[in-house]
């Protein structure tokens, strides 16, 4: 081969070379607007989802004549002091929480001296073997409370408390603790059998949520979040001194 | 087997094993995406109407990266991206951590606060989420693997070997 035709070869190999490395520069270039294309696209499914649901929670909407706060809540006695109590039916330490300071919280709001606030919550809905016993317990207490019996059937929920990871209590065995209750009427059966206030429980949740409640039990005295030092929720002599100092 | 030979096969697996977290990541939370904005609100971080809409943005774009990775298109891209998501999830644990919050990450669940009896596993999140960004780093290193779209389309490794 002569030195002409060895320095054309390789001119030709250059070339080849610049060539196969623009196609993959074009290539990559593609790839990669793909890639964030895609990722844009996901983004915005993500965000039409959310969309979509809370179009459908606000739809389905109803609230029982007896809430209050913006239709999240429901009160017990008028006092003064108002204390809001953030609980989830399936939650464990909420009924340890009730039964050291229920009694407590019931007797301040009794005596005149708080207005006390329940908001069942639904934060436990993956802790059901999806059966959603959270969504489905505080939509039932809310059918409860339609019916004027809140307190009493908020009690005969966490005495009757299924454990966490189980399927909960069903819609039948809900409508029967409420028959023990006094809510006897076909109104409060076709509520929790018909979903009613499912989308009272996803709005209840979301406004607690929006304050700041990533947890349950969460108590607040005028606002103001009370635990014990500890962390944990706060027990009778906590309760009275933050109502004291409130009032 | 060479050393050259051997790096598009551990890279092909660093590719599997990538997608795979980010795909399962992405399918335990898209099924509640309420829950989700809940986990993310829980950090702090932002405000509650932010955290929904991040809370539901991520899942499916832990899905969407988990695919591309799969399918092996622009795998460095994805890899960095990876590596950057995964940076901004250690970064929020660790923030969680040093304000002594007790949360689950809400990495593999819609996770939130914990209960009383529950502790925190911040050390083991973290550590879990830096052998990911390891995954991350090698394909970012090492973007060229077999089976992938980016071989198909580049020509190169793609089916074992063979040319």
């Amino acid at each position: 081969m002569s030195k002409g035709e060895r320095d054309r070869a390789r001119a030709r190999r250059i070339v080849e070379h610049q060539k196969a490395q623009a196609r993959r520069r074009t290539v990559t270039m593609w790839t990669s607007v793909s890639v964030v294309l895609v990722l844009v696209v996901a983004g915005l499914i993500g965000w039409g989802m959310l969309a979509d649901q809370e179009k459908a929670t606000a739809g389905a909407l109803r609230t029982p004549a007896a809430a209050v706060d913006d239709g999240t809540a429901f009160a017990v006695g008028n006092g003064p002091v108002t204390v809001d109590v953030y609980e989830d039916f399936l939650c464990p330490i909420c009924h340890v929480f009730e039964n050291e300071s229920g009694a407590t919280l019931r007797q301040l709001a009794t005596t005149g001296r708080i207005t006390l606030r329940y908001h069942p919550i639904a934060i436990l809905d993956r802790a059901s073997n999806g059966t959603r016993y959270s969504t489905r317990s505080a939509a039932a207490a809310a059918a409860a409370a339609e019916g004027g019996k809140f307190s009493e059937y908020h009690d005969v929920l966490f005495a009757n408390q299924p454990a966490e990871g189980s399927d909960g209590l069903d819609d039948a065995r809900l409508v029967e603790l409420g028959r023990s209750v006094g809510l006897n009427s076909t109104a409060f059966a076709d509520a929790v059998t018909g979903r009613t206030y499912w989308s009272w429980a996803a709005k209840a949740t979301d406004t607690a949520s929006a304050r700041g409640v990533t947890g349950t039990p969460t108590v607040h005295v005028d606002g103001k979040a009370i635990t014990e030092p500890s962390g944990g929720p706060p027990r009778p002599a906590t309760l009275e001194a933050a109502v004291a100092a409130a009032g | 087997m060479t050393r050259e030979k051997a790096w598009p096969w551990i890279a092909t697996a660093a590719r599997a094993g990538l997608a795979g977290v980010w795909i399962a990541a992405g399918a335990l939370k898209v099924g509640d995406l309420a829950a989700s904005g809940r986990a993310v609100n829980a950090y702090q971080l932002m405000p509650y109407e932010t955290a929904k809409v991040v809370g539901a943005v991520q899942p499916v774009l832990e899905i969407a990266l988990g695919l591309l990775l799969l399918a092996g298109l622009a795998v460095r891209l994805s890899a960095g991206l990876s590596a950057a998501l995964l940076t901004i999830f250690i970064a929020g644990i660790g923030s969680a951590w040093a304000r002594g919050l007790r949360i689950d990450c809400g990495c593999f669940s819609a996770g939130g606060e914990l209960g009383a009896g529950q502790s925190p596993q911040y050390a083991a999140e973290i550590a879990r989420d830096l052998g990911f960004l390891l995954l991350a780093g090698i394909l970012l290193w090492r973007p060229r693997t077999r089976y992938s779209l980016d071989g198909l389309l580049l020509g190169g490794p793609t089916d074992g070997g063979k040319r």
